[in-house]
């Protein structure tokens, strides 16, 4: 069932990845090729750029994909450090709460007016919704965090770490040079 | 007051580890919130709003997207080859390709960090064979991998654009003749140190080998060409330019290089095979790739891990954003610069304060978060004090590079202690020379601004505005 959640966050997200870059991408031939635009490209694109980021945040929380500053927490002793991971997660439930009420309150305000988008023929409170869905399932991963943290599984928030991520690339790249090093002495002891 | 309440709100939530996005977005709806009228429901919309609203900012995503296809191990190598044909036989040569290696794999990957590890280890190892001290070649490569940022199309410089709403084409401008400067000056400071301490230099491989290694590594390069092109020629804007960037760069990984996907091992012309018949199996096998590669474990983990890069920088941006519309609204710079005219502080003197402030901040943040936060408060000053703004741009790029380099947080360092396997210390005393001719630089691109702004003004000069 987890698995399940996951490759269907993963999938959505990449997928409205890519549909962003493939529809200005045909929007660009379209253009330059065959002298046409497509009027409704940009807006499309737009809020599927809304939809990533706000959907997107939550699963960042998830997969440790933020960044942030935590050299000072991580110098304190254990138990200051849990405490301070701990209300940084109630004012990160705090944020999106405030996010909340404020969605809702925007949202039904749309609902009752209705009005529809530029380009499209669809009620603009619709694409709105991602406010709530995204801020929804933050909050829901804060918990979960949160919850991590205090039974210990978890010291912190988990931050994005570039340089680790470029050591995977060069932790690859040693093998490659270190089997070609192992070949050349094979081709040495061979002749 | 709100001055007050807004930075400790910042600096004590990020303070606490939390995710600068949240942080910033945090403080600056408590701001809202005790300090003015204006609605959570108004803040919700101005949320929204910013992650739909600026065109320009989709750029981000397809750069990254592109630099996550072309970061691979099989591209710096042929960039590399190339760079060593090129150069190798001057003296000292090997450590000169290596800074050209590095700025051709900054300006495809566009990462600091991805530049040091993927050239690094393959020419450090190279360079400590050829018997350069492994000091001096670790030196190098981390100081010549913070061109990454400099060198455009550079991520950073979108980040700074969207955070001032300059144009970032005029940025890509800017950052080009400054980006090729440091990496020559870098070359010339190793040419000086080779020839007194008489390094060794690798012998000429002949014009045939550099043509086949140009013509190799120009399938990664062409990018660097059709991005620049389109956006100095004026035909394109940068986020179209990224979003052909990205597919370009999906091409050659794939079906191109065959360094990841389904075609990953599949020869050009396998032995014995005659040329119509390896020209037909290729192009039955790129069509096939196409559809395949969506189903591929390796396009599908490139596509997340990028997907996950930038949606944590468009979610700061986004939060950036409404931290940017207190500081307007509150009149905060204002009230800065008022403040800095009334203490009679000369504009020469506001870019050393602001050089060293960024200095400071690049110790212990990432380059992007920095700008988002520094970049808003800077820039109304700067105008004020009749310093251009993407002069001032360049001058908080320079800047973030050599945060790289500096301690606790500088990236390049632990990717160099990573692949050297020294530790810290042994680093950043290899480091310390080079940071000292990275740091000249930045004087001379403070107090020259003529260097970032030639290119841009050339271009409109050349437009005819």
């Amino acid at each position: 069932m987890r698995k399940l959640i996951n490759n269907l966050e993963e999938a959505f997200i990449s997928l409205l990845l890519v549909s962003m870059t493939l529809l200005v991408f045909a929007e660009v031939i379209a253009r330059f090729v065959f002298n046409a635009g497509i009027h409704w490209a940009q807006e499309v694109t737009l809020l599927m750029a809304a939809w990533f980021v706000l959907f997107g945040a939550s699963y960042g929380i998830k997969v440790g994909a933020h960044i942030g500053v935590d050299v000072f927490v991580k110098m304190l002793p254990r138990g200051a450090t849990r405490f301070f991971t701990l209300l940084a997660i109630g004012l990160c439930l705090f944020y999106c709460g405030l996010f909340l009420y404020g969605s809702w309150i925007y949202l039904s305000k749309m609902h009752m007016i209705g009005i529809e988008m530029e380009d499209l023929p669809v009620p603009k409170w619709i694409p709105m919704t991602v406010l709530i869905i995204g801020f929804a399932l933050l909050a829901v991963r804060f918990v979960q965090l949160g919850i991590k943290v205090i039974t210990g599984q978890s010291e912190g928030f988990h931050l994005a770490d570039e340089a680790k991520d470029s050591m995977e690339l060069a932790d690859e790249l040693k093998d490659a040079v270190d089997q070609a090093a192992d070949r050349n002495i094979d081709k040495g002891a061979k002749s | 007051m709100t001055i007050a309440v807004l930075f400790i709100t910042l600096f004590g939530c990020m303070l606490m580890g939390m995710p600068i996005a949240i942080a910033l977005g945090l403080s600056s709806v408590t701001t809202i919130m005790l300090f003015s009228n204006d609605s959570l429901a108004s803040v919700s919309l101005k949320l929204f709003e910013a992650t739909s609203e600026h065109y320009t900012l989709l750029a981000i995503p397809f750069f990254i997207i592109s630099s996550a296809f072309l970061s691979t191990g099989g591209v710096a190598k042929r960039l590399i080859n190339f760079a060593v044909d090129s150069i190798g036989h001057v003296r000292g040569g090997l450590a000169m390709a290596s800074v050209m290696a590095c700025m051709l794999f900054a300006a495809v990957s566009g990462s600091s960090p991805a530049t040091v590890a993927a050239i690094g280890t393959i020419v450090i190892a190279g360079m400590v064979r050829s018997g350069y001290p492994q000091s001096f070649a670790a030196g190098v490569i981390a100081n010549a991998g913070t061109l990454g940022i400099l060198i455009p199309p550079s991520i950073v410089m979108l980040v700074y654009a969207a955070a001032t709403e300059v144009s970032a084409s005029r940025m890509f401008m800017a950052g080009f003749i400054p980006g090729l400067m440091m990496g020559g000056l870098l070359m010339l400071a190793i040419y000086i140190v080779a020839r007194i301490k008489k390094l060794p230099a690798q012998p000429f491989p002949g014009f045939r080998q550099l043509a086949r290694s140009g013509i190799v590594a120009l399938g990664g390069l062409m990018l660097i060409i059709i991005v620049l092109g389109s956006i100095y020629g004026g035909i394109a804007s940068p986020t179209e330019a990224a979003a052909v960037a990205a597919v370009y760069a999906y091409l050659i990984a794939v079906v191109g290089y065959r360094d990841i996907g389904p075609m990953k091992g599949v020869a050009w012309r396998n032995e014995g095979e005659n040329l119509p018949t390896a020209t037909l199996r290729n192009s039955a096998q790129m069509l096939l790739a196409l559809p395949r590669s969506v189903s591929h474990p390796e396009v599908r983990k490139t596509i997340l891990d990028a997907a996950k890069v930038s949606m944590m920088l468009l979610f700061i941006i986004a939060n950036a954003m409404l931290f940017a519309h207190v500081l307007t609204t509150e009149r905060i710079p204002h009230t800065i610069a008022e403040t800095i005219i009334q203490w009679g502080l000369p504009a020469w003197g506001f870019l050393i304060v602001v050089n060293i402030l960024l200095l400071i901040a690049g110790n212990f943040m990432e380059p992007s978060a920095i700008l988002l936060i520094m970049a808003p408060i800077l820039f109304p000053i700067a105008t004020q004090l009749g310093i251009d703004p993407i002069h001032l741009g360049i001058i908080m790029v320079v800047n973030m590079e050599i945060g790289m380099l500096t301690p606790p947080v500088g990236l390049n360092l632990f990717v160099t202690a990573g692949i050297t396997g020294q530790n810290m210390v042994w680093v950043i005393k290899a480091c310390l020379p080079w940071l000292g001719l990275l740091l000249g630089f930045l004087i001379l691109i403070t107090y020259v601004p003529q260097i970032s702004l030639f290119l841009p003004e050339y271009i409109d000069h050349l437009n005819g505005y």
